[in-house]
C-alpha cells in the first residue's frame, strides 16, 4: 500500500525553503512530491508513506499548516495500479507540460523532468525509452512518438550532441511539445505519425551538457578520460564509423574535434549506433546543431558526392525554403565538405553509409552575432522555423518509402 | 662577351616585367573559378573582408554583418595566392536589416601575414545617426567617473545589459582587426563572448577598454582567448593591441589610414568591371 496523498495549503507565509527541508529530515525523505513545491499559495500534494503519516500529520497540525486528504488508500499491486497510478499522476499534474516555459533554456533536470510530463500526460503517443548511459553514469533517454505497429518505419531526430549548442536541446523540447499538440490536429504530422514512428533524442551529451551549466558554458565534447592525456572529452560528431581518424578530425586529445582513441569509444555515440542497428528500420535520420543557419546533407568525409546526390540536394532546397517562409531566415545548403568543412567520422556519414537515405544535419541560428549564446527570446522563433523545415523531410519520408 | 649577354637579356627581362608591370602575376594564366554561392570559402572570405571594413570603420554604430553572398570568384595565382572577387549583402550588425551591398577582393597570400582585402560598399543607413550614436557613447563614456566594468558579455543566456552593449560593440570593432589579421584561407573567426570589459579612465580625448574576449575558430573548433586594449576617438582609426594565449607577444594596428594590407571607400561607384 503506497499510502496517502496529503493537499498541503498553505496559510501561513513559510517559505519552501523553510519547511521542506524540515519535514524531509522529520520524515527521512520518504514524501514523493507529486506537485508542487510552487509559489505560496499553490496546493502541494504530497504522497505520504503509512509509516510516516503520524509524524507528518503532527508536524502539518502543529505549524498550523492547513491540509486535507486527497486520496485516503492508494493500492499497489500490479501493472493495473501502475496505470492508476499514472492516471491519477496525470489527474494531479495536469498543467505541467502546459506551464512549461518553452522559452527559456533549462537544466539537465528540467529537461529530463519535463520528458517524464510529457510521456505521463500523452502515455498513448509517447514513452521514454533509455538507450545507454554517459560517460559519467547519467541515463541517455529517447522519446518514442508512435501510435502503433511494431518496428514502423522510423525517423530519428537528435540535438544537444554538441552540448554548448544550447539552442538545439531548447529546440528539441519544443519539437517534443509539437509533435504531442499536432498529433490529431494538424493532418501532415497525424498522417506521419499514422505511418512511422519518430524517435527524439534530446540531450544527446548528457555530461557535456551538465558541464556547460556548472562550469563551463562553451563545452562541446563528451566528458571521458584520455589515457595518457590531462585533456578531457571526444567530439561525439567524430567518432562515428565512417571515414574515421582522416584530416578532417583531430587526433589530438586537447582538440575540439579529437576523434576519440576509436570509433564508437563513446557511449553517446555506441548507444545510437546500437539502437539504429537493432532497430533496422530507420528512414531519415536528422542531427542538430548551432550555429551559422545551414543545411547539410552527406559527405563530410570525402568530396565525392553521395549516390542520391541529387535527391537529398532537391529535399534541402525545398526544406530551406519552407524555413524561410516563416521570418524570411536564410539558410545554406549543400554536402558537409562543399559547405561547411571536411569532417571525418560523423553522425550523418555514417547513417548514410547504413543505409538511411534521408541523413541531413542542421545548423541552427544564428550566424555569428550570438553563436552558441542565443538569447532565449529566439528559442521558440527557432524551433518554429526549425520545425517546417523538418515537416518538409518528414513529409517526403513518409511520401517515399524505400 | 658580358655585354652581348645583357643585350640578349634585356628583351627577355622585358617581356618578363612587362605582365608584372600591368599588375598581373608572372605566366602561366591564371585559373578563374565562379564558386556557387553556398560555397564555404567564398563565405569565410566574404567574413574576411568584413573584419577588415568593421576595423577600419572604427565605428561601433556602424557594424557590418554578412548577409548572403550573390556572387563569388576565386582567381589562382600561382606561386603568389588564391583571390577572391566578392558580392555580397550585409546586415546591421544590432538589428539585422539589410544595410547595403558590398563589392570585395580578398587576397590570401602565401608570403604575407594576412589577407589583403579592398572593399567598397553602398550604405543605406542614415550616416548622420550613426555619428549621432557614435558620438553619444563616447561622451557617455568619457563623462565616466568610475570605469566602466563587466563581465561575460552576452551570459550562458544571451543576454547583454543595455548599458554594456556599446561597450560590446566596440569590442566587436577591435576584435575585428584581431580576427582580421588572423584569418587565413581555411581559418575563421567569430567573436563568442566578452569575458571581461574594463575600462581605463584617460586624460586625452580618446576612450581606453582593456577587453578579454574568446574567438570561436573554423573549422577547429577551437576558443581562443584573446585579450584586447582598444582605444578610439570617434572619426579616427581605432587603435588595437592584442595578445591572444596561442601566442608569445602583442601584436598592435598601424596608425593612420590606408594600409598597403587593403582599403576601403565609402561608397560605391565603381562598374562591375571584374567580374
Amino acid at each position: 500500500r503506497l499510502g496517502i496523498i496529503f493537499a498541503i495549503h498553505h496559510l501561513i507565509p513559510l517559505s519552501i525553503a523553510g519547511v521542506w527541508p524540515f519535514l524531509c529530515s522529520y520524515v527521512l525523505c520518504q514524501l514523493d512530491f507529486w506537485r508542487g513545491p510552487g509559489g505560496q499559495d499553490v496546493p502541494i500534494d504530497v504522497q505520504v508513506p503509512f509509516a510516516s503519516l503520524q509524524a507528518v500529520k503532527i508536524f502539518l497540525e502543529s505549524n498550523c499548516i492547513r491540509y486535507s486528504i486527497l486520496i485516503d488508500d492508494l493500492q499497489v499491486s500490479s501493472l493495473v495500479d501502475e496505470e492508476q497510478t499514472q492516471m491519477i499522476r496525470q489527474h494531479f499534474m495536469p498543467r505541467s507540460v502546459e506551464t512549461f516555459n518553452y522559452a527559456s533554456y533549462h537544466t539537465l533536470d528540467e529537461i529530463y523532468d519535463f520528458m517524464d510530463l510529457l510521456v505521463a500526460a500523452n502515455p498513448n503517443l509517447v514513452s521514454k525509452i533509455q538507450i545507454g548511459n554517459s560517460y559519467e553514469g547519467r541515463p541517455i533517454y529517447v522519446l518514442k512518438f508512435s501510435t502503433g505497429g511494431t518496428k514502423r518505419p522510423a525517423i530519428w531526430l537528435d540535438t544537444g550532441i554538441h552540448s554548448r549548442e544550447w539552442i538545439t536541446q531548447a529546440s528539441g523540447v519544443w519539437f517534443a511539445k509539437k509533435i504531442v499538440d499536432s498529433y490529431g490536429k494538424d493532418p501532415s504530422l497525424t498522417s506521419i505519425l499514422d505511418n512511422l514512428d519518430i524517435f527524439l533524442e534530446i540531450v544527446t551529451n548528457p555530461d557535456g551538457f551538465a558541464f556547460t551549466h556548472t562550469t563551463n558554458r562553451m563545452w562541446r565534447k563528451t566528458k571521458s578520460v584520455n589515457a595518457g592525456s590531462a585533456c578531457i572529452g571526444v567530439d561525439p560528431n567524430r567518432n562515428w564509423d565512417a571515414g574515421f581518424g582522416g584530416d578532417g578530425a583531430s587526433s589530438n586529445p586537447c582538440s575540439e574535434t579529437y576523434h576519440g582513441p576509436y570509433a564508437n569509444s563513446e557511449r553517446e555515440v555506441k548507444a545510437i549506433v546500437d539502437f539504429v542497428k537493432s532497430h533496422g528500420n530507420i528512414k531519415a535520420f536528422i542531427s542538430i546543431h548551432s550555429y551559422t543557419q545551414l543545411l547539410l546533407y552527406p559527405y563530410g568525409y570525402t568530396s565525392t558526392r553521395a549516390a542520391d546526390y541529387q535527391e537529398l540536394d532537391n529535399i534541402a532546397k525545398a526544406a530551406v525554403a519552407a524555413l524561410s517562409s516563416l521570418y524570411g531566415t536564410q539558410y545554406r545548403y549543400g554536402s558537409i565538405i562543399t559547405t561547411i568543412y571536411q569532417a571525418n567520422g560523423g553522425t550523418i556519414d555514417w547513417t548514410y553509409n547504413q543505409g538511411i537515405k534521408y541523413s541531413f544535419t542542421f545548423e541552427l541560428r544564428d550566424t555569428g552575432r550570438y553563436g552558441f549564446l542565443l538569447p532565449a527570446n529566439q528559442i521558440i522563433p527557432t524551433a518554429k522555423e526549425t520545425w517546417l523545415a523538418l515537416m518538409t523531410i518528414m513529409e517526403y519520408t513518409r511520401d517515399h518509402p524505400y | 662577351m658580358q655585354r652581348q649577354s645583357a643585350a640578349r637579356l634585356g628583351p627577355l627581362l622585358l617581356l618578363l616585367l612587362l605582365p608584372l608591370a600591368w599588375g598581373k602575376g608572372p605566366s602561366p594564366p591564371r585559373a578563374a573559378e565562379e564558386l556557387q554561392v553556398s560555397n564555404r570559402l567564398a563565405g569565410q572570405a566574404a567574413r574576411v573582408a568584413l573584419h577588415y571594413l568593421n576595423y577600419r570603420l572604427g565605428s561601433p554604430s556602424a557594424l557590418r554583418a554578412l548577409g548572403q553572398v550573390r556572387k563569388a570568384t576565386l582567381k589562382t595565382i600561382p606561386g603568389i595566392g588564391h583571390k577572391y572577387y566578392l558580392q555580397f549583402t550585409t546586415e546591421d550588425y544590432k538589428s539585422s536589416l539589410n544595410v547595403g551591398t558590398c563589392l570585395a577582393t580578398v587576397f590570401y597570400l602565401k608570403r604575407k601575414p594576412r589577407p589583403a582585402v579592398n572593399i567598397n560598399c553602398t550604405y543605406t543607413k542614415d550616416q548622420k545617426q550613426i555619428r549621432e550614436d557614435d558620438y553619444s557613447f563616447y561622451k557617455k563614456m568619457r563623462q565616466q567617473t568610475k570605469p566602466i566594468i563587466g563581465n561575460d558579455i552576452p551570459d550562458s543566456y544571451g543576454n547583454i545589459e543595455p548599458a554594456l552593449e556599446p561597450a560590446w560593440a566596440l569590442a566587436v570593432a577591435g576584435s575585428s582587426y584581431l580576427m582580421w589579421e588572423k584569418s587565413t584561407e581555411n581559418l575563421g573567426y567569430f567573436m563568442a563572448q566578452v569575458k571581461n570589459v574594463k575600462q581605463w579612465i584617460t586624460k586625452d580625448d580618446s576612450i581606453d577598454f582593456d577587453y578579454s574576449v574568446v574567438l570561436h575558430e573554423i573549422p577547429t573548433q577551437e576558443m581562443i582567448s584573446c585579450h584586447l586594449r582598444v582605444i578610439w576617438t570617434p572619426g579616427h582609426p581605432l587603435k588595437v593591441k592584442y595578445f591572444c594565449l596561442s601566442e608569445n607577444q602583442w601584436s598592435e594596428s598601424e596608425e593612420g589610414s590606408g594600409t598597403e594590407s587593403g582599403s576601403t571607400n565609402g561608397i560605391f561607384n565603381e562598374k562591375e568591371a571584374h567580374f
